[in-house]
């Protein structure tokens, strides 16, 4: 049933996301010619123009990132704690399939809006030569991390690619688990739910800080404390993260007020 | 291992009760929503849930339907506690329009197939075209009765073993009510058991099978139709009047 629900879900998130991709994307183009522009051109109403694009360039990239987590937010708001609950809360599926679908449909949009807006770059920006300088750009700093730090880079890059999984699934459960705690509520369900995301902000940052101090007087020497580091933090994301998911699912079962 | 037990107990319990409340309370906070209710519904029955506004029905209504957990007692569907494997078996209309906004007729459609093995596409296209009603339409665009109706379509096009519906007529111009009692008539399983939750009771009344009263989160009556009939010699709406009387 996950793989149904999951179905639905980019049904209904990628019908905003894609038309906003293909803007970008005709932006981006839109943008190249016009850097070529105001390279080339001294005419006052070219230059102007080109002008205006790079604004519209700027400003529809802040639209997709802003949109991504808007959606994040509004899907599981929507689809599950507002009247749509009554549809979604009565399918025969379970409450952790209900979950896993927000999870995995938002991490992917997240994903995706980064490549998106790296594309949109790199298109904005292109000139042939650039993709063998970009090409070149990125082995080199694979080698100086390889050589000055004495680790593996491809395993630092994977460490890093994992950790932003995880790391924007526990973000995303982070937003669930406040909503679904604040509109268990009867009254003031969107406002108490931004301060329960507060209260889970504080308590984090209050376990970061006496967390950071027991490492006090720890030797992160050598190439390998490296890796270790960034286990540590992937170990450390997905335990929050789980700890927020148990919040999401059990206020769920046990505490949904749908109006 | 919940599924194992689930279908013990599914078996164990078949031809009985599609649904039993068994000393079921529910209260929110302080406030005591219903108060220890025991009734059982046989298959094949139609069943008015009736009370005053206030009166815990939807609260009742939830709890089949697992949005609500029981603050004691339990509620048994088809001899289970109301979880996955019920939905499947259970056919909800909530007393609010709440399908997704955005959807066009079709998409809902898929949606219904997608998701419930007991979704006759065929009866819920037909009953579309018998209304008009555009597939190629998204929801916003319709009109609240049509949406009304066309979440009611989606409902009753499924074989469930119970059906329930809160307030089904609540809002609907006379017409569209005997539209939508038309449709659940014709429509329902034969072996299910409908539940229709209302204060409309004229309208409900030559539908009905069987009633509960409720008021005050407490039953107070369970009775046939004809029961009442014949022994107190009333109609189910003058006698909800005489019981309800304010």
């Amino acid at each position: 049933m996950l793989s149904k629900l999951l179905k639905h879900e980019f049904r209904a998130t990628g019908r905003i996301m894609g038309p906003l991709y293909l803007v970008l994307l005709a932006l981006s183009i839109c943008a190249n010619f016009s850097i070529r522009l105001l390279d080339s051109s001294d005419a006052r109403f070219l230059n102007i123009l080109g002008g205006l694009i790079m604004v519209l360039f700027v400003l529809c990239i802040t639209a997709v990132c802003i949109m991504t987590l808007v959606l994040m937010i509004n899907r599981f708001r929507t689809n599950l704690l507002g009247d749509e609950g009554y549809v979604m809360f009565t399918l025969p599926v379970s409450v952790h399939e209900q979950v896993w679908s927000k999870i995995i449909v938002s991490v992917v949009w997240f994903i995706a809006t980064g490549v998106a807006v790296c594309l949109a770059a790199l298109i904005a920006a292109f000139r042939v030569a650039y993709v063998g300088q970009i090409v070149e750009a990125i082995r080199e700093v694979m080698a100086h991390i390889t050589a000055y730090y004495a680790i593996n880079g491809v395993g630092f890059l994977l460490e890093f690619i994992v950790l932003c999984f995880v790391g924007i699934a526990s973000s995303c459960l982070q937003c669930y688990a406040s909503m679904a705690v604040g509109h268990s509520f009867a009254n003031h369900k969107t406002l108490l739910s931004v301060v329960f995301f507060f209260v889970f902000q504080f308590a984090l940052q209050f376990l970061g800080l006496s967390g950071a101090f027991s490492f006090e007087g720890f030797n992160f020497g050598g190439p390998q404390a490296i890796h270790a580091f960034m286990l540590i933090l992937i170990g450390l994301s997905a335990a929050v993260g789980a700890v927020f998911y148990i919040i999401t699912t059990q206020m769920l079962k046990k505490r949904l007020n749908l109006e | 291992m919940d599924n194992l037990e689930n279908e013990a107990l599914s078996t164990q319990h078949s031809g009985g009760a599609v649904l039993e409340c068994k000393d079921l309370s529910k209260s929110y906070g302080n406030m005591p929503a219903l108060n220890h209710i025991n009734f059982s519904i046989e298959p094949g029955r139609i069943v008015g849930l009736l009370g005053p506004n206030g009166s815990g029905k939807t609260t009742l209504i939830k709890l089949v339907n697992g949005l609500l957990t029981p603050s004691s007692g339990e509620v048994l569907v088809d001899g289970m506690a109301p979880g996955k494997q019920t939905r499947a078996e259970v056919s909800f209309l909530p007393d609010r329009t709440c399908l997704p906004t955005w959807m066009t007729a079709t998409q809902l459609l898929d949606f219904y197939q997608d998701f419930y093995a007991d979704f006759r596409r065929d009866a819920a296209e037909e009953m579309l075209e018998h209304l008009g009603i555009n597939k190629k339409q998204t929801i916003k665009q319709m009109s609240k009765g049509t949406r009304e109706k066309v979440q009611l379509i989606m409902v009753m096009s499924r074989s469930a073993k119970l059906y329930l519906l809160d307030e089904p007529i609540g809002g609907v111009d006379p017409a569209t009510r005997d539209y939508i009692l038309t449709t659940i008539i014709t429509n329902y399983n034969p072996e299910a058991a409908v539940i229709i939750s209302t204060h409309l009771i004229s309208d409900v009344e030559k539908v009905l099978d069987e009633v509960i009263f409720i008021n005050q989160g407490q039953m107070v009556l369970q009775s046939s139709v004809d029961q009442i009939r014949e022994e107190k010699g009333m109609s189910v709406d003058a006698l909800f009047r005489e019981v309800f009387k304010c």
